[in-house]
């Protein structure tokens, strides 16, 4: 299965840039977590994340052994065992900070949102694939729009504004590299405006609106949402030029930011390292994202390269959010920064979409001899 | 793969490095630019400070006995640990505190954005509060008690109007203004003096708070203490006032006043002051209103204190004006003797009744005193004598020696507030007062005997006297004789200061010690208390006639020994009558207890 070609073209530089978020974001994690009050064990997050790394890592080899083009025949039980357990998610999910969105199976809680990620990417590929960059029709983009409604609907329902809005740049993206005409982008961008006053008014929650109301102006309400934005920015702030050194975070110490080791997890990177750090991880970000699109122009068919492609915006457009989050130019909407976040699902997901991509590049199309 | 497919991938790729531009410079000017901003805020966020109060000084009389000191007392403050406040517990606190519920709830309504920092409901609790706050204790969520200094004076309502009292009302410009030179920056809130020593006093006795800098989590917890610059106690102060003889001072008024109202039922009887100096340096060996007030329940009862018709909180000592009667006859005297148109030996002739200008006037209940010298006329107050000789000498010289004596400006006392000018009868004050009305002869007749527009105070009038015992010095009076810092150090001693000398003769000084001389002596009116008397004296009693239907104000001035004065004294009972039955006898029992130690019977009540 394995033979010289595949593993000459195992792209070693993808790994690598993987391998040094894994690391920063371990650290950092550590660094955030240590002196937190009522842990079992100081290194009780850092082992669950580098357990849950190792798993993912050796699923991500997994993934390379078997042909990416496989994948295509089987997206039909994905996607339905996905939705199932989406469906599931809503019946007996744990609920958490409002939302319904993890089944507890043993030491674990199964996040079907985060796999539906990776489902729909691969999904995507193959509905778009088939159509060879042919998109005359506006019907033609359908099977894609519902096939990527479905689960949505289901995260939506949770709710989950953030995985949700994940989705829909996963699609936005795939479909314009898939070749869609500019102008069905556009009017499915202008209806997507056009209705969201009925997302305001009828479907947001009342903590979805006072998020966006925080974000535009934070000092409005500096004792909840806002107050996290403005913790955030001080933080990153007082860090300087090249921050207060690893495990110096005062307002990680003192508790003054909350979800700093989730969603926030940025801010303390940002604190403590610095703009030097901050910078070197967005240049690192930019790196990861810019050599998956790379590996997507390698590919040998459009199935490969658009999976490619709906892994680089799905990692784009996670890290533009959340650090955009952290910094006050997008509003809070909980979705992690890829590697860095803990998150047993999130860094398992992230993983396999690397092996995707990773399995793309073994086997493009380059004949060298 | 397309071209199309590589077009648009070379698009995204421009709008990541876009994104990734952006970033870095919104990185840069967090980071770079505003960092000392941030760098701030996150410091803020990490550091409270705290004060911590300076213990204020104690204040002692000139013995060194204690009149005001601090104790400890219970302070009550409750705390939202995080969860908000219980409901329960707010009814129990305004239960057993007796403060009301809404009053809580506006408090706490007051101060959100410092809801973890303690919220003081009440300081200086019963015992019985404390007992059944700790009987709760399990159900109270986020009280606290702490300890806290509470100010107590010793000797209660005992110069009361000396010392002065605490508390948060407001501090005006010009105190604030002085208060700052003197190195004490006055905040809104704060507890100052009110009044007395406290008062004019505070930024010495108040010393330097203290700060600690705490590192705080987001709740407001104490996490690491930092820096501490301990507090600098305030200095204690030592007043000039003698406790034994204030209090002596103090009963003689009270015991007069209340004999006044019960044996010889004068209704009208009720307010009195005295004023002891040492004529050799101002410093006052004694002040004292009656009635008084107890300094350590002034706050509870300051409604009705303040509603009092005798007007307890008043120091009236310095505070109010008196005509002050026959005890001016010296400044006439003085004027006339000064202008050399009257002589010590020249004889005036009382027949009871003078009528000049068109006015008759009388002696004390048309008594004819007859061929009368300035000695007689002093000792047996003939007010005939001394309307020639204001007469004579004319209103100006009575005016221009009246301010000799101090009379119609403060006296320069700065350790207590609001001293008052009063008022010397003049042509000048006149005019100023009725809109240009020209002086009458028959006015010089009433100023010249302490009446017309004559507003002298207790503290002017033993100042007056004072100067006539020590040759004619005005020394500043002054209450704080030493400051001592908390190592002991004197950082202030009082330094006897004379402001001025009088322009008077010592031989016309001579001459009024001696008619004041025969005032205590046989066929003098306080003779009757003084012949008793251990000590040699001189005097002057007055009665000043402020309406037909109340009785006059009793007054005295004197001083003793006569031949070597130690004291100069001046006593004034409101209505009390004539000198002799009111003012005299309190004088009499001062001097006995000054110069013995002791009250035995120079008076019969």
């Amino acid at each position: 299965m394995l033979n010289r070609r595949l593993i000459r073209n195992f792209d070693f530089y993808l790994l690598l840039i993987v391998i040094v978020l894994c690391a920063v974001g371990t650290f950092t994690l550590y660094s955030a977590t240590r002196n937190m009050e009522g842990l079992p064990d100081p290194l009780y997050f850092v082992k669950r994340q580098l357990l849950f790394m190792g798993v993912g890592a050796a699923i991500m080899l997994l993934v390379c052994f078997i042909d990416y083009v496989n994948f295509k025949n089987w997206t039909g039980y994905l996607y339905g065992a996905n939705l199932v357990l989406l469906g599931l998610v809503l019946v007996i999910g744990e609920v958490e900070k409002g939302a319904m969105r993890r089944i507890p199976i043993g030491f674990f809680d199964l996040q079907p949102s985060e796999i539906a990620k990776v489902i729909i990417i691969i999904t995507l590929a193959r509905l778009l694939a088939e159509k060879e960059g042919q998109f005359p029709y506006f019907r033609d983009l359908f099977p894609s729009l519902a096939a990527t409604a479905l689960p949505m609907a289901l995260i939506f329902l949770q709710p989950d504004l953030g995985t949700s809005l994940v989705f829909l740049a996963i699609l936005l993206g795939m479909l314009y590299v898939a070749g869609a005409q500019g102008r069905h982008l556009g009017l499915l961008i202008g209806s997507g405006v056009a209705v969201s006053p009925i997302f305001w008014f009828y479907l947001l929650e009342e903590y979805q609106k006072n998020r966006l109301i925080a974000f535009i102006n934070p000092e409005l309400d500096p004792t909840d949402k806002g107050w996290q934005l403005l913790q955030s920015i001080i933080g990153i702030g007082s860090g300087g030029l090249l921050g207060k050194g690893p495990f110096n975070s005062t307002q990680v110490r003192l508790g003054f930011l909350p979800d700093h080791y989730t969603d926030m997890i940025f801010a303390v990177f940002g604190e403590e390292m610095g703009y030097v750090g901050a910078v070197s991880l967005l240049l690192l970000y930019t790196l990861l994202i810019y050599r998956i699109f790379w590996i997507s122009t390698q590919a040998k068919d459009q199935f490969g390269a658009l999976l490619c492609c709906g892994v680089a915006v799905m990692f784009f457009f996670q890290v533009m959010v959340n650090i955009g989050m952290t910094i006050s130019l997008m509003p809070v909407t909980g979705i992690p920064l890829p590697f860095m976040s803990y998150g047993n699902n999130a860094l398992l997901v992230n993983l396999t979409s690397i092996g995707l991509v990773l399995n793309v590049a073994m086997r493009r199309h380059k004949i060298q001899f | 793969m397309s071209k199309l497919m590589i077009r648009r991938i070379r698009v995204i790729v421009v709008i990541v490095i876009a994104c990734f531009i952006v970033f870095a410079a919104r990185l840069a000017y967090l980071q770079v630019l505003k960092h000392d901003y941030y760098w701030d805020r996150a410091e803020k966020n990490r550091y409270t400070k705290i004060t911590l109060p300076a213990t204020r000084g104690k204040i002692f009389d000139s013995q060194g006995r204690l009149l005001a000191t601090n104790r400890p007392g219970y302070v009550v403050s409750l705390m939202d640990r995080g969860e908000g406040y219980d409901p329960e517990t707010i009814d129990y606190l305004s239960e057993i505190l007796q403060i009301d519920r809404e009053e809580i709830e506006k408090a706490i309504e007051g101060r959100l954005y410092m809801r973890y920092l303690p919220l003081l409901l009440k300081s200086d609790l019963t015992p019985e509060a404390i007992a059944r706050i700790s009987e709760y204790r399990w159900k109270l969520k986020g009280v606290n008690i702490e300890i806290r200094p509470i100010r107590e004076y010793r000797e209660g309502s005992t110069a009361a109007h000396i010392i002065g009292f605490l508390g948060e009302g407001p501090v005006d410009e010009e105190t604030r203004k002085l208060w700052a030179e003197a190195g004490y920056q006055y905040k809104e809130g704060d507890l100052v003096g009110q009044s007395g020593v406290e008062r004019t006093w505070e930024p010495y006795l108040r010393g330097i708070d203290g700060e600690q800098l705490i590192e705080t989590n987001n709740m407001g917890q104490p996490i690491n203490y930092l820096e501490r610059k301990e507090p600098i106690p305030g200095n204690d102060l030592y007043l000039t006032i003698d406790l034994d003889l204030q209090k002596a001072v103090e009963e003689a008024l009270a015991r007069r006043v209340e004999h006044l109202v019960k044996k010889e039922g004068n209704k009208h009887a009720g307010r009195a002051s005295a004023v002891i100096l040492d004529p050799n340096s101002g410093a006052i060996l004694a002040l004292a209103n009656y009635p008084s007030y107890d300094l350590n329940t002034v706050h509870k009862n300051y409604a009705d204190l303040s509603q009092d018709p005798r007007r307890p909180l008043m120091n009236s000592a310095i505070q109010a004006g008196y005509p002050i009667g026959s005890t001016f006859k010296m400044v006439t005297a003085t004027a006339a003797l000064e202008k050399g148109v009257m002589s010590e030996r020249d004889i005036i002739r009382c027949g009871g009744v003078v009528s000049l200008y068109g006015d008759t006037k009388t002696c004390y209940r048309s008594t004819a005193h007859g061929a009368v010298n300035f000695y007689r006329a002093l000792a047996v107050s003939c007010n005939i004598y001394f309307y020639h000789a204001g007469l004579r000498a004319g209103i100006d010289a009575v005016a221009h020696y009246a301010r000799e004596y101090g009379f119609g400006s403060p006296t320069g006392l700065a350790d207590l507030p609001g001293e008052a000018p009063g008022v010397v009868a003049s042509r000048e004050y006149k005019a100023a007062v009725t809109g240009g009305e020209p002086w009458y002869p028959a006015e010089t007749m009433s100023a010249a005997i302490g009446q017309s527009y004559n507003s002298i105070t207790p503290l002017q009038m033993a100042n007056y006297v004072a100067m006539i015992a020590n040759g004619g010095t005005h020394y500043r009076p002054y209450l704080v004789q030493k400051a001592v810092d908390s190592k002991g150090q004197v950082v202030y001693e009082a330094e006897p200061e004379p402001l001025r000398q009088a322009q008077i003769s010592s031989r016309t000084l001579k001459i009024l010690r001696e008619g004041m001389r025969a005032v205590t002596l046989p066929r003098g009116t306080a003779y009757a208390y003084f012949s008793r008397l251990p000590v040699t004296a001189a005097g002057k009693t007055g009665s000043a006639e402020v309406s037909r239907n109340t009785p006059a104000h009793s007054l005295f001035v004197g001083y003793a020994p006569y031949e070597n004065p130690q004291i100069a004294i001046a006593v004034i009972i409101e209505h009390g009558g004539i000198g002799a039955t009111g003012a005299v006898p309190v004088a009499a029992e001062i001097l006995e207890y000054y110069f013995t130690g002791q009250i035995k019977g120079v008076t019969d009540n």
